[in-house]
């Protein structure tokens, strides 16, 4: 006799939960970075799947494969759970090709998440960069959420990408500037005739905002290239590496420290990460 | 813990016995090497051999392993089935060290937060019947090198161990109790039985003449990821992954779609850390580019990150992948290496 799946689901971390594609929202003009907006088909598997910014979820396409995506909603939203997924290699195709009303899987909530309890009570300085900006806007959402803003002091958010056409959640951005709580700064590289907001490179605008070491955090996610040249800027300004914290990236498979890929020393990024302060990578090798 | 005495010509017809009423993986001859194999009507379990040519971890982690069907619907693909559930089986035959390698897998598959219900399933319905070595079958084992010996119970759940004319037969957990009833025909072992088996383990161990400083690298290796030892010792490495697929305990794995029509199949299979595309990530990027590299990690992951994990090296010192790696590189001269940085 075959066991109702949610039971199944419960039992087994590898089975992924059924969720409907209801809504999905080209986020950039180059088209290949999509936002899926999932809604659980069973109930108890909403309940079941409680998640904290910062953890991530192996999307599941039966006939193609599954993909550690970063969650990009926050917990405070309900009934649904977004993921904003650049088109790569064969699941991230297949995802691009879906149209909403599609069933296909979830497996998570996998990893460990921004650290919030270590957060609450400070300042928090946000910086991204391109796509990696996802659980970044889920921290920024569930912080200034009405019920959780007077946990956290001040935000700041510097976020940059190449173009204008390529910032993601742009009406977020707009009502979060709209917003007196949080410092937004919005950056391009280089903007177009329409930009009237910033143009610089994210470590150049860091520096101009010089946020302050008191009390401070500094959450980070980007592109290599970006955090190698962010990070001088926040040790100049005083951050301690106990306070500048980040998320690996690493292949991927089981997303739960049994397949042996994505290890970084004695830690599996999948499980026990992806998220690490400056400080503990440190103690890590430099292999990722 | 009960101890018996069993006349020796008696086993095999008690493994035949077994194998009548449940699946029994024995060991048995195919062309030049020894084998598991389901044991057959007809086929003959060895009692006396070296060891087999692959380790029997196959028989809780399969080469290759369906985790779930799905199906066409008309709003996509959907879960059909999961795979039937295991039934009762017995493993005949496992040498000390593929035993202990049961034991340490179990570390990693049956973890307090995640659990792999596959593996955990077929370990629950699984009873293991080790044969201890009386003496080490060849020059490459090294058990008592990394915590093992020849003689070891730990993942054994029933052991035999030859005294001569008889077997000591030692039921060690409730499993293998169990099997008690099919050893009917086996007397009380005595004092003497005692002092003899006590005798084999103290003669058979100290015929490991190989000795590998196991425990003692692992502080050297805490401080020597960057050491330029790593650069000579992967030179010749064919990375073919034969030294991942004989090992007992490693258990690295890919998940993989199958689908033919309607229905699919989702897989897992055996995978190796010796592959350049095991860690390569879809931008290209790929954070171990060099064989030095993935062999450091095979090492570090045997002598290191797992001490580090689980308190357990994960090497069994089955000496399988120094006798099979077709260039000769012998992981026990790379821990003696090591131990003199
Ligand atoms: C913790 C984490 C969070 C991520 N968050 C996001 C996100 O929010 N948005 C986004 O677009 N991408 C994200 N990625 C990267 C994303 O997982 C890969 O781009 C994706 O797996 C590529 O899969 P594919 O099937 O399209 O590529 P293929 O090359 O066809 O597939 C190879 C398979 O290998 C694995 N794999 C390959 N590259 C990676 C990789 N970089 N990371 C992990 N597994 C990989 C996957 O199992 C993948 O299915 C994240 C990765 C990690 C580890
Ligand atoms: S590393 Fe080699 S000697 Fe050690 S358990 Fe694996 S195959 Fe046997
Ligand atoms: S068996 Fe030998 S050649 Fe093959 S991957 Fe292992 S060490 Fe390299
Ligand atoms: S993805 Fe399998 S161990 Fe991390």
């Amino acid at each position: 006799m075959q066991k109702p799946l949610q039971q199944i689901v419960a039992e087994n971390p590898y089975v992924p939960m059924p969720v409907e594609v209801i809504k999905i929202i080209t986020e950039v003009d180059s088209k290949d970075i999509k936002t899926f907006r999932l809604a659980f088909v069973n109930k108890e598997d909403e309940e079941r799947f409680k998640y904290i910014p910062g953890q991530f979820a192996e999307l599941s396409l039966f006939g193609k494969g599954e993909s550690p995506i970063g969650i990009a909603s926050s917990p405070t939203q309900k009934g649904y759970i977004e993921f904003t997924v650049q088109k790569a290699g064969v699941v991230t195709s297949a995802l691009h090709e879906m149209e909403e009303g599609t069933l296909m899987g979830v497996r998570g909530p996998l990893g460990n998440s921004w650290p919030i309890e270590f957060l609450e009570g400070k300042n928090i300085v946000i910086v991204g960069g391109g796509f990696a900006f996802t659980t970044l806007r889920s921290l920024i959402n569930y912080m200034i959420f009405e019920e959780n803003r007077k946990r956290f002091g001040k935000i700041t958010v510097v976020y940059g990408a190449r173009s204008p056409g390529l910032l993601l959640y742009k009406d977020e951005l707009e009502a979060w500037g709209k917003r007196g709580d949080i410092d937004l700064n919005v950056t391009v590289d280089k903007g177009d005739s329409t930009w009237k907001g910033r143009e610089g490179f994210v470590p150049t605008v860091c520096k101009e905002v010089a946020p302050s070491k008191e009390n401070a955090v500094t959450v980070i996610c980007g592109p290599p290239i970006m955090i190698r040249f962010t990070l001088p800027v926040f040790f100049d300004l005083g951050f301690s590496k106990e306070n500048i914290i980040t998320s690996l990236e690493m292949r991927m498979k089981c997303g739960i420290g049994k397949c042996g890929r994505c290890n970084v020393g004695s830690k599996y990024v999948c499980k026990d990460g992806p998220v690490f302060s400056l400080a503990e990578l440190d103690k890590l090798t430099k292999e990722y | 813990m009960e101890k018996k005495l069993l006349k020796k010509d008696k086993l095999s017809g008690i493994v035949k016995k077994l194998a009548a009423e449940k699946t029994v993986y024995a060991p048995v001859k195919d062309e030049d090497n020894v084998l598991f194999k389901i044991l057959e009507p007809g086929m003959e379990p060895l009692t006396s051999f070296a060891n087999t040519k692959n380790a029997p971890k196959k028989v809780f982690f399969p080469h290759s392993e369906l985790l779930m069907k799905y199906t066409r619907s008309p709003k996509g693909m959907v879960f059909a089935a999961m795979p039937a559930d295991a039934e009762e089986f017995v493993l005949f035959g496992a040498r000390p060290c593929d035993a202990r390698s049961v034991a340490l897998l179990d570390m990693l598959f049956d973890q307090e937060k995640w659990k792999d219900p596959y593996y955990i399933e077929k370990r629950k319905k699984g009873t293991v019947i080790s044969l201890a070595c009386v003496h080490p079958p060849y020059s490459t084992c090294f058990c008592t090198s990394v915590d093992g010996s020849p003689t070891s119970t730990q993942g054994a759940d029933l052991m035999l161990t030859d005294l001569g004319e008889n077997y000591l037969v030692e039921f060690l957990t409730p499993k293998g109790e169990a099997l008690a009833p099919w050893f009917g025909e086996a007397t009380a072992a005595d004092a003497a039985a005692e002092a003899k088996k006590q005798a084999i383990a103290e003669q058979s161990a100290a015929e490991i003449k190989k000795k590998i400083p196991g425990r003692a690298i692992k502080p050297i290796l805490d401080v020597s990821f960057e050491h330029p030892f790593w650069d000579t010792i992967a030179g010749k490495c064919l990375a073919c992954g034969t030294c991942t697929y004989v090992c007992p305990t490693c258990h690295c794995f890919d998940i993989s779609d199958e689908i033919k029509g309607d229905d699919g199949a989702r897989i897992r299979n055996w995978d190796s850390c010796m592959f350049p595309l095991f860690t390569k990530e879809t931008s290209g990027h790929n954070p171990r580019t060099s064989q030095k590299q993935r062999w450091r990690q095979r090492l570090m992951h045997k002598f290191k990150y797992y001490v580090d994990n689980f308190d357990a090296i994960a090497c069994v010192g089955c000496g399988r992948c120094v006798m099979s790696c077709p260039v000769n590189i012998d992981i026990r001269k790379i821990v003696e290496d090591i131990s003199k940085l």
